[in-house]
């Protein structure tokens, strides 16, 4: 029970933080004349949260095994949550903007948060995967 | 056969600290915090440390010479505050090189833009001279090696400039030839132009808004401050009294100086905080670790005494106590320091714009030798925290000890 909730609750936790922070307290700029690239940041960061967290509810009804794999998705979706506003789409580049001040580096620390949770949660799941 | 476990001395500190997980957790999590906060306020001190040399080194001016009732608009203009217009309209840069004590002066005007499209907020535009200015050209030559032309910009690090390289200011694009890198200081929300380009810049501002911006009748003259460089032996105060007994009416006076002093005696306050609060906490984490590890030792007793009885020595039972107390603030010490980077690095610039203080990421050397010296701290502070309860273990006879209590 214990691996279990370990594997799935901080998936949905961060997961859900994931999607809504760009949105709420870790906002990007507003959208003006011109949408500007934190603004589709955001966006993706909806999608990939929503499939950490669905991920982590799935993992409260299934079997350590398969646990494993989810906690691996997980941790490959979490990697994805720090690209997107690093890498893959960004934030305005002025240091003093809200979403590279604020929303980027949120984003960067529940990526980070995930994936060391997940990590834990696969060598947990593995160890009472062998044992079964 | 089943392989039988077989447990070393070397790694008996760690099967200790395995078969009480409660205990080392508690542990664990006290030499994390103590950990974090020694990692989070020294790179705190740090940051301002560099925050305000950086500060020093662009406030390079002795004197500024500004508009009377707009010291407080300059002032916030060398910090961090809002940017402002205000403006001379005499001739007063050539009178000021006049006076006795005057080794060097050049003319700087500042204009707000409105919330420029790139940006959230307003940013400041600064149009200064190349030619004479002692204080901007030499910080912009050491990262831009061109000259910069009529209707071109230079902007600071926190401005954000379009993928095209230019700047949209009052409805104008700009080509931006250069981003200077992060100073701490209100310059990092400035955009720069030679003074050729003012009176363009005054007149594409007067199109969009009359509120706040320089009257088209002074825009080829508005000049918004005097820097002035003084010659040796002469003081910022004997020289300023010299020009306000002068016929010269309208002047006040900033002295960068002192607005680089009011700066760190603030930040000495913030490190005086910050360090108290370091000793109280670590002295509150010593006595949490030393009680914890004397309890242990002391109920432990028993299981040392066997272990002298199977022919450990002294020294050994202290090498696994000190084992255990180094292993724990290793692996808090780890986690404290993640924790701690966690916040600090990745929201430099939130906790910069917080504090109100010029504040600076340090460079990665700092860095990691920081890293390694709160480990190291960390380490120590947990074996300094055993090292009494060690000692104690090899005075008592392991048979005696054995035998307590029957």
């Amino acid at each position: 029970m214990k691996n279990r909730l370990f594997a799935s609750i901080p998936s949905i936790v961060f997961g859900v933080l994931i999607a809504i922070a760009p949105h709420t307290f870790a906002h990007v700029c507003k959208v003006t004349e011109m949408a500007m690239k934190c603004h589709w940041t955001a966006q993706a960061e909806i999608g990939v949260g929503a499939m950490i967290a669905v991920l982590g509810l799935i993992a409260l009804f299934v079997e350590p095994k398969i646990r494993v794999g989810l906690s691996i998705a997980v941790i490959l979706a979490g990697v994805l949550a720090i690209a997107v506003p690093t890498v893959l789409i960004g934030v305005c580049p002025g240091a003093m903007m809200h979403c590279h001040m604020v929303a980027r580096p949120t984003l960067i620390v529940l990526g980070v948060l995930t994936i060391v949770f997940a990590v834990v949660a696969v060598l947990l799941d593995s160890r009472t995967a062998k044992r079964a | 056969m089943a392989a039988v476990p077989h447990i070393t001395l070397g790694r008996l500190p760690l099967e200790n600290l395995r078969r009480k997980p409660f205990r080392t957790t508690s542990l664990i999590v006290v030499v994390a915090i103590l950990a974090m906060a020694f990692f989070g306020g020294s790179i705190l001190a740090l940051n301002l440390n560099k925050g305000l040399k950086s500060m020093e080194e662009r406030l390079g001016a002795d004197l500024m010479v500004v508009p009377s009732g707009s010291q407080s608009k300059a002032e916030a203009l060398l910090t961090n505050g809002n940017p402002n217009t205000f403006y001379f309209t005499n001739d007063i840069g050539e009178r000021v090189q006049g006076f006795d004590g005057v080794e060097q002066a050049t003319e700087q005007t500042y204009i707000a833009s409105l919330a420029a499209e790139c940006c959230d907020e307003k940013v400041q535009i600064v149009g200064f001279n190349p030619e004479t200015d002692f204080v901007i050209e030499p910080w912009i030559a050491s990262q831009y090696d061109g000259t910069l032309g009529k209707g071109e910009v230079i902007v600071g690090s926190s401005i954000n400039v379009s993928a095209d390289n230019t700047i949209k200011l009052y409805n104008h694009v700009f080509p931006v030839k250069a981003q200077l890198a992060r100073t701490a200081t209100g310059l990092d929300s400035s955009v720069f132009i030679s003074d050729g380009t003012v009176p363009d810049m005054v007149s594409y501002a007067n199109k969009v808004t009359t509120r706040g911006t320089i009257p088209d009748e002074y825009a080829d003259r508005a000049v918004s401050s005097v820097l002035v460089k003084l010659q040796p032996g002469y003081s910022a105060e004997q020289v300023a009294d010299e020009i306000s007994k002068s016929d010269l009416k309208g002047v006040g006076f900033v002295y960068p100086g002192g607005v680089t002093s009011t700066t760190k005696t603030s930040l000495n306050t913030i490190l005086v905080y910050v360090a108290v609060f370091l000793i109280v906490f670590w002295a509150l984490a010593l006595i949490v670790l030393l009680a914890v590890f004397s309890a242990s030792v002391n109920e432990r007793k028993k299981e040392f005494a066997s272990l002298r009885i199977m022919g450990a020595t002294r020294g050994m039972l202290t090498r696994i106590v000190l084992g255990e107390s180094a292993l724990i603030g290793l692996i808090g010490g780890v986690i404290g320091i993640a924790v701690a980077s966690l916040v600090v690095f990745p929201f430099s610039g939130a906790i910069g714009k917080e504090l109100e203080l010029p504040y600076l990421q340090v460079g990665v050397v700092p860095c990691l030798l920081l890293i390694v010296g709160s480990l190291a701290f960390a380490v120590v502070t947990g074996a300094l925290a055993s090292l009494v309860s060690a000692f104690r273990l090899g005075r008592p006879e392991a048979y005696l000890t054995l035998r307590e209590g029957e």
